[in-house]
């Protein structure tokens, strides 16, 4: 049982996620346009998009180069742990590590961001009780208006 | 740019929200990443060591249970760090870092501490009004923070 | 075991990772073959498993926990046995925990173990839960052996004391017994003065077993044909001696540094506890009574049944303040009869609140180790539960017969 010393792989580097969630573009094609301008950046293809890892300022240049492709569709999250990494493997887990859940939860509300953010870009403004809503404490409890609104608003 | 701790801190939105606006956002891979690329003893799945409950002391008596103290080690050091943070209350369904109620009780309460950090409360958003709304207080808050590092450097 | 297929333990979880045990926990399993691994559920399972199971845990790890116990019991991931583990002093973890292990007994047939661990809890301390799991698991054949053949010596190196036996077709014909200083020169011991009392040669002895503590580094020592930990080992000689072997039964161990507690359906251990959270709740503090008393362990027994437990306060839960309750009731000047007697009611009150809760108890219960021959102490635990307490003969070489009986299922393989 003696204690094995650890040696880290990738030291100095940055591993993001990238994730893809657009009616525009595939993780594949976002794959593709990665490779074209990756210099030297590794990149690993998945369901959701790709990881990239890299010096930091050559992982800060790509992202920056594929949020242009589709920004309100493209979203970026720090990794602690490089691509492949036996210790985060399904595979070996046997299920999916617990930080899966998370991105498989906030995935499924991803598409109000997007909206959100093509709106903003668009100039609209929010409205304030949505405002006042969105930042109350206590869980919002749904005002009747807006339910009569979201009620009128679905198609028959 | 301001560093900003992000709750949950395992947030792909928050995250991507707080880069996207042009900051840096502190969230736990950030501490994670830290240990894993750190030599030392191996300790796998995630390089955290019996010490780093004992670093947890810093945050939470030894009362406290270690995998409470554990956690600590990682927030304690970013919620320290930070200049903002951006809190999503309604965030009940974040699971590893963020899975354990009690460590994330003492996380929110550490982060209203810091009375002098800047703090937005939201909630995730449940439709497209709300993502506008969503999205346009992150905007409004980090450039909130922009300005004040602006005015910071002309005095 | 080796070529053996790993026995899938499914680990059900909450903060082992966080305080950096986690890797603890795959040392422990790889010591017996087992291979951890998380059952795979889906977001939407986590949600409906949580409102189905009914239990308003807070924390989202517990929420996994619960759906992939729901998914054990469905059938919906295969494993071969369930570890349960969450912080120590965690009390909503606490309750999960002790919930999920519930279900999943009443509702399957895996078997499980349950564990509250802190960051100072090692793969060696996990080992013997680890080892009884997945023995229960996969060597059920092993444990279904009820009588003794030919002829086998069974070594127990427990913390306190050493013991062995002879067996000769399903008889005892010689033991053992010393306080353990060091574990080879003990075992060399108690070996000698059993194999002198049963007029053999080691040379003659078919098959050997070892349990315990030691079992490890006397196994090697006498090339064992079998090592095996105490839990599985205790309650089948446990069962075998008091001719118990079909059937429910409930077996209690009170040692010298921890306690087991078995629930045992036809000689296979069911749930299981082990362990004690000071040693106020063990033989030890009755071995400094009886030193306070100045009198021998072995005669605090008979002291304690003359004298009223009630008549003293006392509470073991810590040793100091145990001793501290003892020092104080002999000032006051109670009899030694008395504190004797509620030396033995604290710590079978100790056993009863640290680990009974967590077993079912089914008459017939036995008590079986060094312990067992301590009369007070039986009669306080026979209060407790209510129960007339079974102690069958040689109930102090209880290690050692199982080893006994259990290795005698090797003598063909030679």
């Amino acid at each position: 049982m003696a204690n094995k010393e650890y040696k880290p792989e990738f030291s100095g580097t940055v591993t993001k996620y990238v994730f893809v969630e657009s009616p525009d573009t595939t993780p594949q094609q976002l794959a593709i346009k990665a490779y074209e301008i990756s210099k030297g950046v590794m990149i690993k293809e998945t369901c959701f998009g790709l990881q990239v890892t890299g010096e930091p300022s050559e992982v800060t240049n790509l992202i920056n180069e594929l949020r242009k492709t589709d920004p309100a569709h493209i979203f970026v999250k720090d990794r602690g742990f490089p691509p492949g990494d036996p210790r985060r493997c399904r595979a070996n887990l046997g299920g999916a590590r617990p930080g899966y859940y998370g991105h498989e939860f906030e995935m499924g509300l991803i598409r109000f961001v997007s909206r959100g953010l093509l709106k903003m870009n668009a100039g609209e403004k929010a409205e304030a009780a949505i405002i006042e809503t969105i930042k109350r404490r206590e869980k919002s409890q749904l005002s009747l208006e807006r339910l009569l609104k979201t009620i009128n608003s679905e198609e028959p | 740019m301001s560093k900003v701790f992000i709750y949950p801190s395992t947030s792909l939105i928050l995250s991507d929200m707080v880069e996207r606006f042009g900051h840096e956002p502190l969230g736990v891979a950030i501490a994670i990443r830290e240990r894993i690329q750190t030599p030392g003893l191996d300790s796998p799945p995630l390089q955290m060591t019996p010490e780093d409950p004992k670093k947890g002391l810093k945050y939470a008596a030894v009362e406290v249970p270690s995998g409470v103290r554990g956690r600590m080690a990682l927030f304690g050091p970013l919620i320290e760090e930070a200049e903002a943070a951006i809190i999503i209350n309604d965030s009940d369904l974040a699971f590893g870092c963020m899975g354990c109620s009690r460590t994330n009780e003492l996380v929110k309460f550490s982060v209203r501490q810091r009375k002098e950090i800047p703090v937005l409360d939201l909630n995730y958003p449940s439709d497209e009004e709300e993502g506008l709304a969503f999205v346009q207080s992150i905007k409004e808050f980090l450039d909130s923070l922009t300005k004040k590092s602006g005015d910071r450097k002309e005095v | 075991m080796n070529g053996e297929q790993p026995v899938r333990v499914a680990q059900l979880s909450c903060g082992p990772e966080h305080s950096g045990v986690q890797k603890e926990i795959y040392e422990a399993a790889a010591m017996v073959n087992a291979e951890m691994f998380f059952p795979d559920v889906a977001l939407a399972d986590i949600k409906k498993a949580y409102l189905d199971f009914g239990l308003e845990a807070k924390s989202a790890d517990l929420k996994l926990a619960i759906a992939r116990a729901k998914a054990l019991v469905d059938g919906s991931v295969e494993a071969d046995a369930v570890f349960i583990a969450t912080c120590f002093r965690c009390s909503e973890a606490a309750i999960v925990r002790n919930e999920l292990r519930r279900y999943i007994l009443n509702n399957s047939s895996l078997p499980v173990v349950s564990y509250s661990f802190t960051e100072r809890t090692k793969a060696g301390t996990l080992l013997t839960r680890m080892e009884a799991l997945t023995t229960i698991a996969k060597r059920r054949a092993l444990l279904a052996r009820e009588k003794q053949v030919g002829l086998t010596l069974g070594v127990d190196s427990g913390s306190s004391t050493t013991k062995a036996v002879v067996m000769k077709n399903d008889e005892i014909i010689g033991t053992g017994w010393t306080p353990t200083t060091g574990v080879i020169d003990s075992a060399e011991t108690v070996i000698t003065s059993a194999l002198e009392e049963a007029g053999i040669k080691l040379s003659e002895i078919e098959a050997i077993g070892t349990t315990g503590y030691g079992r490890y580094l006397i196994g090697d020592k006498f090339k064992a044909d079998l090592i095996q930990e105490e839990l599985t080992v205790n309650s089948k000689g446990a069962v075998y001696l008091a001719g118990q072997q079909h059937g429910e039964a409930t077996v209690i161990d009170i040692g010298g540094m921890d306690n087991k507690a078995i629930s045992v359906q036809d000689g296979i251990p069911g749930t299981f506890t082990m362990g004690g959270i000071c040693a106020g709740a063990s033989g030890r503090f009755l071995e400094m009574t009886a030193k306070r008393l100045g009198i021998e362990i072995t005669e605090l027994g008979p002291l304690a049944m003359e004298g009223f437990s009630k008549n003293v306060p006392m509470n073991s839960y810590c040793i100091v303040f145990g001793t501290q309750s003892l020092v104080n009731a002999l000032a006051e000047g109670h009899s030694k009869a008395d504190v004797a007697a509620a030396a033995c009611r604290s710590v079978a009150e100790q056993v009863f609140e640290q680990q009974l809760q967590e077993v079912d108890i089914k008459e017939p219960v036995i008590m079986v180790g060094g312990t067992s021959l301590i009369e007070g102490l039986v009669r306080e635990m026979g209060r407790l539960l209510q129960t007339e307490i079974v102690v069958p003969p040689y109930s102090q070489f209880i290690g050692s017969v199982g080893s006994a009986l259990l290795s005698s299922g090797f003598i063909g393989d030679k």
